[in-house]
């Protein structure tokens, strides 16, 4: 039963990512939803993908978003 | 109520679901938002939910990792084992989805260089503008 919860925290960082203003926050909830695929991936019995999954999505793919954001602007002007 | 329990209990169609959740969010940000960094971010969202996808069709419910340990025969390991062959290819996607993100974000740099702004549609409506006086001014010179 812990899987679903997993999934649920998951989609919902996916989706609250999409909607924030701010752009270092969805860095932040792209760091989260990355975090909860790697629990996937342990749980789908892949234990090599769960640790390289852990490392990119958690660390590597929020960095390079903020110093994206850094270089260019922080706040989605609609 | 049982049946719902059962959809619940059932990790491989429940990953299945996610995926499908992560690609409808992906392609929802890729297409309709109109922040550069946001429709980055959802093409992110559709590789994430494709490798999901690829995962959890090699799952077997009740099975081992595929890790061949010492006391375990090939017989029974070969019925038990989840499939590693897409752990295997998914492991290389992963990779290259964070650099083909790199490769994106470092354009979108290049491009809020240029124009100052982040907004897809002020930069093509910019381009839109250029050329269609431009052609004006072509037509009332001839």
């Amino acid at each position: 039963m812990i899987e679903v919860v997993v999934m649920i925290i998951a989609i919902l960082g996916c989706i609250l990512a999409i909607l924030q203003r701010d752009l270092l926050k969805v860095a932040i909830l792209t760091g989260i939803n990355g975090a909860c695929v790697a629990f996937l991936f342990q749980f789908l019995l892949a234990p090599d993908v769960a640790l390289t999954q852990a490392i990119v999505g958690t660390a590597i793919v929020p960095v390079f978003l903020a110093m994206a954001i850094y270089k260019t602007q922080r706040m989605d002007d609609k | 109520m049982t049946d719902i329990l059962l959809i619940l209990g059932d990790t491989q169609l429940m990953s299945l679901f996610t995926a499908a959740a992560f690609i409808v969010v992906g392609l929802f940000a890729a297409i309709f938002l109109d922040n550069i960094i946001k429709k980055i971010i959802g093409i992110a969202f559709i590789e994430e939910g494709a490798n999901l996808f690829i995962v959890a069709l090699g799952y077997k419910a009740g099975g081992v990792v595929p890790i061949f340990l010492p006391g375990m025969s090939a017989d029974w390991f070969a019925a038990n084992s989840a499939y590693p062959l897409p752990q295997a290819l998914v492991l290389t996607s992963i990779v290259i989805g964070a650099s083909t993100l790199a490769v994106m974000l470092a354009i979108s740099m290049v491009l809020y260089k240029k124009y100052g702004t982040l907004s897809a549609s002020e930069i093509l409506g910019d381009k839109k503008t250029q050329t269609l006086a431009e052609k004006n001014a072509g037509d009332n010179n001839e």
